[in-house]
């Protein structure tokens, strides 16, 4: 059992504020294997990115713990690699120099001169090549993005957090990064792929996207139950989408995703 | 835009205008130096057509000829009332051709003002920056300590910075450390505040950012704290160095031997209203000149924002 890169423990992590505590997340337990692509899914305010910040190491934990091969995880961390909803770019470094600066901190043995070598080379793997010299404000939000996934992927971390990396971008904008970040993540070989754990709300994305999923119920954030995805990879989305399979696996997600809605509305099947 | 639509402008007019003007007679008993605002004019003409030619950025030559036609307004109303119909006391108020000819005869003089006026406020002014942002930096990041050292900023930074004058003055040796000394605390506080303002609206999600790319010390304070609070700390030093120019002129006036502000009083203290606006003029124009200099500073170093 002590094989999984990433081992969480019953954790629970409560909020306080104006002296009153709020439970937000209460004993959860899952683990991500090395190289596995886990995704984190649940209704707003679940308690998602509450889960993602004491992985990132910027909030504490208030029982439980978080185990990194088989340490226990104490504050940030040069091995993980973040991607947040927002704001991930520094924004008054260029693009260029915002992912140099993310592989600097992540490798201290390189030169700045590689370093921009390194961050022209991943700008390019995501479609920015070009844009290395305009700050993130001469960016449209996709753009942002995809820097921002440049950086943390041109970090070459061994661990990948992603926070909802792809809500705040329009519809076609959205299948593209996911398709970019799928091929670029299934490119490496499987002994050398990254540990991914992805926050969404998005059912598609996930089932797309991962080995596993975990899906959260509400108040307080516990974990509902752990599917594995049975779909092989590569995966296209064109393909996979038209499978009878695909429906069966998301409409079992859904309800999942929707149980305690489905039970109050009287145990009937909600088809959403 | 062709050339020829840049060519077309009423900044060429007036001048055209100024020149008729001096063809009146002049009124006005004293020597009026019309040559010296001819060659003026023409001089700042030379420099629009130059400008027309050479400055690229459109914006940019729209201020300067904008800029130069306000100019020739002002100096054709102002000899209209002086040497053409002598409305108004030529002693206290001189034609414009006699200030300028006043400024060409003095120019050396003049330079020497400038410089030890320039040289005293920026000294104060970067000794007062090099001490604040730091200090600002670190107490705001401090949080603790922050929220009280804020007040007290605000406290020091609503004391009007002419009363440390007499305190310079029986502390310290010279004029001119009491003058760096009233620019330095008179420029330290505003920027403090503005540092500190700066440093404690820091988006939270900049410092997660940093954090989770294991920023720490010294490099979250310089590489990350420092230019998320640049704008701030640019609004305390805009702040700082506009009083430091109105203490200084005022210091200046009331014990120095040098500076822009010693020579406008020490030439109305004699009745040399000549000089007096010669010296008035150029303070505001060397006012002008650094203010430009530093928005064009403070526009490269924040070219990142929106
Ligand atoms: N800093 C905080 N202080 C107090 N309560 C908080 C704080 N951050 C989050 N919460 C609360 O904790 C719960 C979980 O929040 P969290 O942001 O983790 O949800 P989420 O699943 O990421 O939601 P979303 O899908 O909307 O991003 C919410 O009820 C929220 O109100
Ligand atoms: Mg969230």
């Amino acid at each position: 059992m002590t094989t999984n890169k990433i081992e969480i423990k019953h954790l629970t992590v409560d909020y306080t504020e104006r002296g009153r505590s709020f439970n937000a997340l209460h004993d959860v337990s899952f683990g991500v294997g090395a190289g596995e692509f886990v995704s984190v899914i649940g209704a707003s305010g679940c308690g998602k990115s509450t889960l993602l910040s004491v992985l990132e190491g910027i909030y504490q934990a208030a029982d439980g713990s978080v185990e990194i091969d088989g340490k226990a995880l104490h504050g940030t961390g040069k091995e993980r690699g973040v991607v947040f909803q927002h704001y991930s770019l520094f924004p008054w470094m260029t693009t260029r120099t915002n992912i140099a600066f993310g592989i600097k901190q992540a490798r201290h043995d390189i030169s700045r001169r590689e370093c921009l070598k390194i961050a022209d080379e991943f700008l390019g793997k995501v479609g920015l090549e070009g844009f290395g010299k305009k700050y993130p404000s001469q960016l449209s939000g996709g753009m942002q993005q995809r820097a921002a996934i440049a950086r943390a992927l041109a970090m070459n971390t061994e661990i990948l957090l992603m926070d909802e990396p792809f809500s705040a971008i329009d519809a076609k904008n959205r299948v593209v990064l996911q398709e970019l970040l799928l091929s670029l993540w299934e490119g490496d070989s499987k002994e050398h792929r990254k540990t991914v754990v992805f926050v969404t709300h998005d059912i598609d994305e996930a089932i797309l996207l991962s080995d596993k999923i975990v899906v959260l119920t509400a108040h307080p954030g516990t974990v509902n139950e752990i599917v594995q995805v049975p779909f092989d990879r590569p995966r296209r989305r064109e393909s996979l989408t038209q499978t009878a399979e695909y429906g069966q696996f998301r409409n079992r997600l859904l309800s999942l995703l929707y149980h305690d809605v489905a039970e109050r509305i009287g145990g009937e099947e909600v088809v959403i | 835009m062709t050339v020829r639509k840049r060519l077309l402008h009423v900044t060429h007019l007036l001048f055209a205008v100024l020149l008729l003007i001096q063809l009146l007679p002049d009124r006005a008993a004293s020597d009026v130096h019309t040559g010296a605002l001819i060659a003026f004019a023409c001089g700042l003409e030379a420099v629009t057509l130059l400008g027309t030619f050479l400055v690229k950025k459109e914006e940019s030559l729209a201020l300067l000829v904008d800029i130069v036609g306000f100019i020739f307004v002002l100096l054709a109303l102002w000899s209209l009332v002086t040497a053409k119909f002598n409305l108004l006391n030529p002693m206290l108020f001189p034609p414009p051709g006699k200030v300028l000819a006043q400024f060409a005869e003095d120019r050396s003089k003049i330079l020497v003002n400038i410089r030890s006026s320039l040289g005293i406020t920026l000294k104060g002014f970067l000794l007062a920056a090099v001490a604040a942002i730091p200090l600002g930096l670190f107490l705001g990041w401090n949080a603790r300590l922050g929220g009280a050292a804020a007040y007290i900023s605000k406290f020091f930074s609503s004391i009007p910075p002419i009363v440390y004058i007499p305190y310079g003055i029986a502390l310290l040796p010279t004029f001119r450390s009491v003058s760096v000394f009233v620019i330095f605390l008179a420029t330290f506080w505003p920027v403090f505040a503005g540092t500190m303002s700066g440093v404690l609206n820091v988006d939270r999600r900049i410092i997660d950012s940093a954090k989770v790319l294991n920023v720490r010390g010294p490099e979250m304070l310089f590489s990350v704290i420092l230019p998320a609070s640049l704008p701030q700390i640019f609004l305390g030093c805009n702040q700082g160095l506009s009083v430091s120019f109105i203490l200084l002129t005022s210091a200046e006036m009331i014990g120095a031997r040098d500076g822009m502000g010693y020579y406008v009083k020490y030439y109305s203290d004699f009745g040399d209203y000549t000089r007096t606006i010669t010296g008035l003029l150029v303070i505001g124009i060397v006012v002008i000149g650094v203010t430009f200099l530093f928005n064009r500073l403070q526009q490269y170093l924040l070219r990142w924002k929106k």
